[in-house]
């Protein structure tokens, strides 16, 4: 085993690939030179050089189109939409171009096209720079979805993600690229549709995603000093989503809370919700709590921000209201 | 880039006679299977709905002559012209507006998503500039490998209006890639004259803008349109770049099967139909009697009418089978 | 032979149209292309073009609505016959049929009246699939979950529901110390009133112990290091759970609309508690070995004095044994652990004086009441039990 940090996970990823197979190329905004808004490519440039590392101008749309395109001929494309707030301006590309033709044309081709990107909150980006849209895209069939929260998944999904021979949209965590782990030696592709167990518990299932993964890791420390035993269960594919795994976590603790950074209403946990109260209706003793940012475009000044995006200390409440009794 | 004005004609363009007859058979039967559509569609026997190419078939053949069997196309929402010059069987066709299994792509796309990837069709498109983008990365395939192939989009003198269409001819020339943008420009947009969405008098500017080649020809005339296509073809797989190929033609029906088309003043249509006739004018050119083109149509008529019993005895698909496409 | 002239369908989702005015007259000749008339569909009134030349022979829907389809009027050669009526134009959509005189229908056959309920019991899920499982009657079970909802601890206490001693305690009321019921004790009570309120009879018997004791002996004397060394209580455990099998009428609930007889014998044990009394279960008692049996039972109780019965310890108990030998109690009525249709009360061993074969002798005698829901078991069914049990404890070979 070896420790690498998100970022760096991203990057093995992207190089092993473009090292072992020519059908391998990325586009993207300043990935070049510059290496990624976010540092993940640097060094790519260098080692595979301008035809397979291709800065691309401002044009989300024709990215991804084109992105669709060499796919469908048969390369493995690897796109990066450099903000996910920029996601919206490619949505017909990612809805339509890529995830129906497979159907429309009667199983004649496949969309083997990978979309990075990533967001997330805690630098007072504003209001255009925040979102976590995940699951927007979980509502088309023909996508797939997948949010990693630690390096090594991130590693070994992203793999996974690549060699998928369907659109997969790919979403990474902003704060999550400093974040260290563990790695094994060898890139070990890990299967999209597979939740993680990261704690195991009695008590309470938290089903998270993304930075709310740490976040509910914590707040299951805090809650263990209260003699209340929490499981974190992180799906990490939101699309397919590992049913079966969170169903039985939850018949287990016969309790539910759901969390991630995305606002709550008609975020993920929402269908999480849905998927379990129906798969566990009657191990449930209490009502499922979602954890999630509150409903407002995010504010700017750092106290604002603060207020409106969910941590430990909510999913802790959240856990306690699960467990909670009269007069509580 | 300058633009090559199409030249005025008095020689001949390489295609024989015979193969100006071919062409002109497969007009024909582009026309005739499209009053067919109209009239079973007024019949009510097809669903949805249906947007046919009649005035516009020396686009389709022209362009389609030359090219070769491993270039690709995408086609919009006016696309049995492009599907049946590309090779693709009248048969299969019909018993795709015809909902069958025996449709070319299998009953899930129906007149607006017909495809025929082995034929080099990517597939027709519902969205306007859709398919755009898509074509640019299939070039940008055969560029990186070194194919001498090229990727063509077909799209209206409305599509030059969406964002789609800015960001791919940006990006294709920017790349240089081997592709063709085959604007039929029909002076509509669905009930929109050209004077009422587009500012600049000529469309080439467009393509000007981008630094592009482009070329012009008279979209009635299907030798002048072969002849820019395969000059189009020619500058762009030799790696020169992009070019648009632009075709003024003229719409002889509704934008829809069924369009009243309200909008248009009915003597204009009529002296259209009378004077813009690609089909009458490459008759003309041909030289042909009266009694050829009557046999001619006999056999048209024949295939027409055997397209229609093809897809009424085809197989409906199973419903169950609704999902089996959604993912590779 | 004639064309038909047929109402065309000219835009996706277009049913019907009205035809406006005829352009042509019967009589007057046309040719593909032109107007024949003029139709309004709901966007736009436009004209339809005749398909066909010929003599525009009868006109069969002059105007008004039409559905698409509909044979409007027939082209072909003058003197031509026409065809037979055609279909008129669209009919007004049949009329509803009156619905049918309501009828008082009688009401369904007698079920046992519901108890009426004032208003839905907040119950999790769970909670009431527990209570479902278990007989139990959940508007009987205080919740203690937010808003008063019943969770499932508080439905397993109810279907556990230990019972007090059968001698109440009275302390002198200058002298007494108050003790406010606490939500286990509240739910002890409410429970226990609800077991009163079962018809039960009680059946009494004295077992001879002797051969039992020298079993029990021999089981210890064999048990290996460190082994849990089997008690009498293993061994009437394991005898009562052999003669429930064999006489399943007392190895029975009763649950409301039916009574429920197992195969396998899941005996509760009454323990001592912190909380108060607890009954956690033995399961399959009658096909574990008696090693099994005595280790179970020693962890049950270690766990139960700890407070740390889990809910699978407590549930699914088929009958109960309530021993206060340790005490010194001789005899006793245990009050029923519903929803089990009966409990067995065992006292100490005690050597008494008795007649065997008309001689005078001493024995170690335990005394034993089985207390019975008549609305599940009858008198005999309780007494054969009885029987078989004591037979058992005074001869346990006869359990093979």
């Amino acid at each position: 085993m070896r420790e690498l940090t998100y970022r760096e996970a991203v990057r093995d990823a992207l190089s092993r690939a473009l090292r072992a197979d020519d059908r391998v190329f990325l586009m993207g905004e300043d990935i070049a030179e510059m290496g990624g808004s976010m540092g993940v490519t640097q060094g790519l440039l260098a080692e595979f050089g301008p035809e397979r590392v291709r800065n691309t101008p401002i044009s989300e749309m024709a990215i991804v189109g084109a992105g669709i395109g060499a796919a469908i001929q048969g390369m493995r494309p690897i796109v990066e939409i450099m903000y996910q707030d920029f996601l919206p301006l490619s949505m017909e590309q990612i809805v339509t171009q890529a995830a129906k033709p497979r159907t429309m044309s009667g199983g004649q081709l496949s969309v083997p096209l990978t979309i990075r990107t990533q967001g997330g909150a805690g630098w007072s980006p504003g209001a255009q720079h925040a979102q976590q849209l995940e699951s927007w895209f979980t509502h088309v069939p023909g996508l797939k979805v997948v949010f990693p929260s630690t390096p090594e998944d991130v590693r070994g999904l992203l793999w996974s993600s690549i060699y998928d021979d369907n659109p997969v949209v790919f979403f990474e965590h902003r704060t999550l690229y400093p974040l260290k782990g563990a790695v094994p030696d060898e890139l070990e592709p890990i299967p999209l549709g597979k939740a993680r167990i990261h704690r195991e518990g009695e008590d309470v299932t938290v089903v998270a995603i993304g930075r709310l993964v740490h976040e509910a890791l914590r707040a299951a420390e805090e809650a263990e000093q209260e003699g209340i035993s929490v499981e974190v269960v992180d799906p990490r594919t939101l699309l397919p989503l590992d049913e079966e795994a969170i169903v039985a976590s939850v018949r287990k603790t016969t309790r539910c809370v759901t969390a991630h950074e995305a606002v709550t209403r008609g975020g993920f946990g929402a269908e999480l919700a849905a998927v379990i109260q129906h798969g566990a209706f009657d191990y449930l003793d209490a009502p499922i709590e979602r954890v999630g940012a509150r409903f407002t475009p995010l504010p700017f000044a750092p106290v604002l921000e603060e207020w409106c995006v969910p941590h430990a200390a909510d999913v802790l409440a959240a856990i306690r209201r699960t467990v909670g009794r009269h007069g509580d | 880039m300058a633009k090559v004005a199409g030249k005025p004609h008095t020689g001949r363009t390489g295609l024989s006679d015979e193969r100006l007859r071919e062409l002109f058979r497969e007009m024909v039967l582009v026309r005739r299977f499209e009053e067919k559509v109209e009239e079973r569609f007024r019949a009510g026997d097809l669903a949805g709905f249906l947007h046919v190419a009649i005035g516009q078939e020396a686009c389709a053949s022209g362009v389609c002559a030359a090219l070769e069997p491993d270039d690709v196309i995408a086609s919009t929402h006016r696309a049995h012209g492009h599907t049946l010059a590309r090779g693709t069987h009248p048969n299969a066709v019909m018993a795709e507006l015809y909902g069958k299994v025996e449709g070319c792509s299998g009953g899930y796309g129906g007149s607006m998503h017909l495809y025929d990837v082995t034929r080099g069709n990517l597939g027709a498109n519902a969205v306007v500039g859709g398919g755009l983008a898509g074509i640019v990365g299939a070039a940008l395939a055969f560029k990186l490998r070194g194919e001498r192939r090229v990727a063509v989009a077909f799209f209206g003198d409305g599509a030059t209006n969406t964002g789609a269409f800015h960001e791919s001819l940006n990006l294709a020339q920017l790349w240089d890639v081997p592709a063709l943008f085959v604007l039929e420009d029909n002076g509509w947009a669905e009930s929109t004259p050209a004077a009422q969405h587009i500012p600049v008098d000529d469309l080439c500017k467009r393509a000007a803008a981008y630094g592009m080649k482009a070329v012009e020809a008279d979209g009635q005339d299907l030798e002048r349109v072969y002849e820019a296509a395969a000059g189009a073809r020619a500058h762009a797989v030799s790696g020169k770049g992009p070019v648009l190929v632009h075709l003024r033609t003229f719409r002889l029906a509704g934008h829809y099967v069924g369009d009243p088309q309200i909008y248009r003043d009915k003597d204009e249509v009529r002296r259209l139909r009378e004077t813009k006739d690609p089909l009458a004018k490459l008759r003309a050119r041909l030289e042909l009697s009266d009694s050829e083109v009557e046999a001619l149509e006999r056999e048209i008529e024949a295939i027409v009418e055997g397209s229609v019993a093809f897809a009424k005895a085809g197989t409906d698909p199973k419903p169950e089978d609704a999902l089996k496409w959604v993912y590779a | 032979m004639a064309t038909e002239v047929r109402l065309p369908r000219l835009g996706q989702g277009m049913e019907a149209g009205t035809i406006v005015r005829w352009l042509k007259a019967e009589g007057e000749p046309v040719r593909k292309g032109e107007p024949l008339y003029e139709l309004d569909t709901d966007k736009v009134t436009q004209e339809v073009e005749a398909e066909a030349n010929g003599i525009l022979l009868a006109i069969l829907v002059r105007e008004g609505e039409a559905a698409v389809g509909t044979l409007v009027a027939q082209i072909g050669e003058a003197g031509e016959e026409v065809s037979a009526a055609p279909a008129p134009a669209v009919e007004a959509p049949p009329k509803p049929e009156p619905a049918p005189p309501a009828e008082t229908a009688p009401p369904p056959s007698p079920e046992p009246p519901l108890e009426p309920r004032a208003a839905r019991v907040k119950a999790s899920p769970l909670a009431r699939r527990l209570a479902r499982e278990r007989g139990v009657e959940l508007d009987g079970v205080r919740g203690t979950g937010p808003e008063g909802r019943v969770v499932a601890e508080d439905v397993a206490l109810a279907a556990a529901g230990p019972r007090p001693p059968a001698t109440p305690v009275l302390a002198p009321a200058a002298e007494a110390e108050v003790v406010p019921l606490s939500q286990t004790r509240k739910t002890i009570a409410r429970r226990l009133t609800e077991a009163w309120q079962a018809p039960v009879f009680q059946l009494s018997v004295s077992a001879d112990m002797t051969r039992a004791l020298v079993l029990r002996e021999q089981l210890v004397a064999r048990a290996a290091e460190g082994e849990i060394k089997p008690t009498v209580n293993d061994v009437l455990t394991k005898l009562a759970a052999a003669a429930l099998v064999r006489h399943p009428a007392v190895n029975a609930h009763f649950a409301g609309e039916a009574i429920h007889r197992f195969r396998s014998a899941h005996v509760g044990i009454a323990v001592a508690a912190p909380n108060g009394l607890v009954v956690p279960v033995i399961r399959d008692a009658d096909r574990r070995p008696l090693a099994e049996i005595a280790a179970a039972r020693a962890d049950l109780v270690a766990r139960a004095r700890a407070g740390k019965l889990s809910l699978a310890d407590l549930a699914d108990g088929t009958f109960t044994i309530s021993n206060l030998g340790m005490f010194g109690v001789e005899k006793f009525t245990a009050v029923l652990n519903p929803p089990q249709a009966a409990i067995l009360a065992v006292g100490s061993i005690e050597e008494r004086p008795v007649v065997v074969a008309g001689q005078l002798v001493v024995r170690p005698l335990m005394h034993m009441t089985l207390t019975c829901d008549h609305r599940a078991i009858d008198g005999a069914d309780g007494a054969e039990f009885l029987r078989t049990l004591r037979e058992l404890l005074e001869e346990p070979g006869l359990a093979l």
